[in-house]
């Protein structure tokens, strides 16, 4: 991977503008900018297979939105948070859907259809990763799923660049724990809810984070 | 560690890091910009466009003005005199009795009170309250405690615990989370902990889960899950230690952080702290290499070196120069969290922020 340096969002206010207006190919400019950072948002939560889907959803729920953005140089940060709300929607809609991670061996739902060796190696990776906080898990998958950088994921996103770099420090170190239990021969972790589980989150955060 | 190449892919790559990001790669988005439909009623028309000015008649209009300006005028003078906080404050509910934001008290029946910043938040003998802090945590308030909210929101959530008891479980990041006391400020590190603070602005700090960073000016201690630290008004944060120590070995180190011992005294305390520490008081011990005195910080880190090896790049000249690297790569290698952590908090954070 090369190094590139922060992207700029300051064109992102004329894009807000023009689309506001009606011009879809700023709006498709807005899209080719931050579907990266949906995809990955949706991805830390909601079933692989469903998460193209839901990332054209995202866009089409926010187009009618746009004027209600106050401060359009704020527009990465909004998106955000409606693809956070549309994660959480799925899972009010589709209740039935079984827990991704309650049970590994079963989680085919995350398995690409060829399940190759190299496939199943990077769903349980993705799994191992979901199991980490919100914070950790969005942000490394930011990073290591869709190549974002650090100060790109800051820029999008809206949080602080010290708080990404926390953030990514810290869910490495969490993963690579988790990975190494299994290179071990140790239990699989089966304690992710895909965040549908408000409380259960938290605990099984607070319980995560018991290893500093 | 250094974790440039995680950060923004400069720097030595971590051959880890990059196998994990070509296995991955198969789940990267890859989609192409489908073709949006024509964007319908926009650009919506905010409130005052609806009124179309050459639709008013200047007697409308003046009127008009007139209410909006006394309403602005009311809304002004209310909030100044509530100093509402909507926006900035946290929902506190109380959990029994009738706890008080400002001189406003709030029970079970009457719904969530607002804490905005600046203001406190008191519970007497009978009450406890609880607030929830969206994408940060909760913090539970013991009877007899006050407490104010110094800032709110953007990472940056601070409390000042003038006295009694919480219980914080907090899920933010590290380090988005302080509280003042009168004699040291907590960060949380990826925790839940119990502060207290008595009448004369002494603490008490028990980590439940992860740890939690005490610090009062250059004095820091870190406090590991099973960890207790004390602090002392003007003194700062004590040394921590397991509270499965035996009290011989807590008392001596009381004596140690506290008292107003004479050297030999202060010496003889180590020599007895030294001696009775276990294998996991390389907590303890550690701590102690920046607290001793230097005639004595060979001792020390004789004793370190028995319960803990130093680990490459750590040297007992370093050590007894007090080297911060390598006194940060010996706490790593206790394997109670990465020191690194809390050296971007102290980068990160200023006292101006408040």
């Amino acid at each position: 991977m090369t190094t590139t340096p922060a992207p700029e969002t300051t064109g992102d206010s004329s894009l807000v503008l023009a689309a506001r207006e009606g011009d879809r190919t700023a709006f498709g400019g807005l899209y080719a900018r931050y579907a990266r950072m949906v995809h990955g948002i949706l991805l830390a939560r909601v079933p692989a297979s469903d998460v193209d889907d839901l990332v054209q959803d995202v866009f089409l729920r926010a187009m009618p939105k746009l004027c209600d953005l106050r401060d359009a140089a704020r527009f990465g940060p909004w998106l955000a948070a409606i693809t956070r709300n549309r994660a959480n929607d799925y899972y009010r809609q589709t209740r039935a859907v079984a827990a991704l991670t309650e049970s590994l061996p079963e989680d085919e739902e995350e398995l690409p259809a060829s399940n190759t060796a190299p496939d199943a190696e990077a769903a349980v990776i993705l799994t191992f990763v979901r199991c980490l906080p919100d914070a950790y898990r969005e942000t490394l998958i930011l990073r290591l799923v869709e190549g974002m950088t650090g100060p790109e994921i800051a820029a999008r996103t809206g949080l602080t660049p010290g708080s990404v770099r926390v953030n990514l420090h810290r869910g490495m170190q969490q993963l690579r724990e988790k990975l190494s239990q299994v290179s071990r021969g140790g239990a699989i972790p089966a304690d992710s809810d895909g965040g549908r589980n408000s409380a259960a989150q938290k605990k099984n955060a607070l319980r995560r984070r018991n290893e500093p | 560690m250094n974790d440039d190449y995680l950060w923004d892919g400069s720097g030595e790559p971590d051959p880890e890091i990059q196998k994990l990001e070509s296995t991955l790669a198969r789940f990267r988005h890859e989609g192409q910009a489908p073709e949006f439909p024509e964007i319908v009623g926009m650009p919506r028309l905010r409130f005052w466009q609806r009124f179309a000015p050459s639709q008013w008649s200047f007697g409308l209009a003046a009127a008009t003005a007139a209410v909006l300006f006394m309403a602005a005028f009311g809304i002004l003078r209310w909030s100044q005199k509530l100093n509402t906080t909507s926006g900035a404050g946290w929902d506190v509910e109380s959990v029994s009795g009738t706890p008080r934001v400002e001189s406003t008290a709030f029970g079970k029946n009457t719904g969530t009170a607002k804490l905005g910043v600046g203001q406190t938040l008191v519970t007497d003998s009978h009450s406890k309250a609880n607030i929830s802090i969206a994408d940060i945590g909760t913090v539970n308030i013991e009877p007899n405690t006050r407490l104010r909210l110094v800032a709110g929101g953007s990472g940056h959530n601070r409390l000042a615990l003038d006295r009694g008891t919480i219980h914080a479980y907090i899920w933010a990041s590290p380090g988005e989370f302080t509280v003042d006391t009168p004699s040291a400020l907590a960060v949380d590190l990826g925790c839940a902990y119990t502060l207290q603070v008595d009448d004369s602005g002494a603490g008490l700090l028990r980590t439940k889960l992860g740890w939690v960073g005490f610090k009062l000016e250059g004095h820091e201690a870190f406090i590991p899950a099973g960890a207790v630290c004390a602090t002392r008004p003007k003194i700062g944060p004590g040394t921590p230690y397991f509270d499965d120590a035996s009290a011989s070995f807590r008392e001596t180190l009381t004596k140690f952080d506290f008292a107003a011992s004479t050297p030999d005294e202060r010496s003889t305390e180590l020599s007895k702290i030294l001696a009775e520490a276990r294998q996991r008081d390389a907590l303890t011990v550690w701590h102690l290499l920046a607290r001793a005195d230097e005639s004595e910080r060979g001792s020390v880190y004789d004793r370190m070196a028995t319960l803990v090896p130093p680990p490459a790049g750590v040297t007992r000249e370093g050590i007894l120069h007090l080297d911060q690297r390598m006194l940060d790569l010996w706490w790593n290698q206790l394997g109670l969290g990465d020191v690194s952590l809390w050296r971007i908090w102290e980068r990160s954070w200023s006292p101006a922020k408040t």
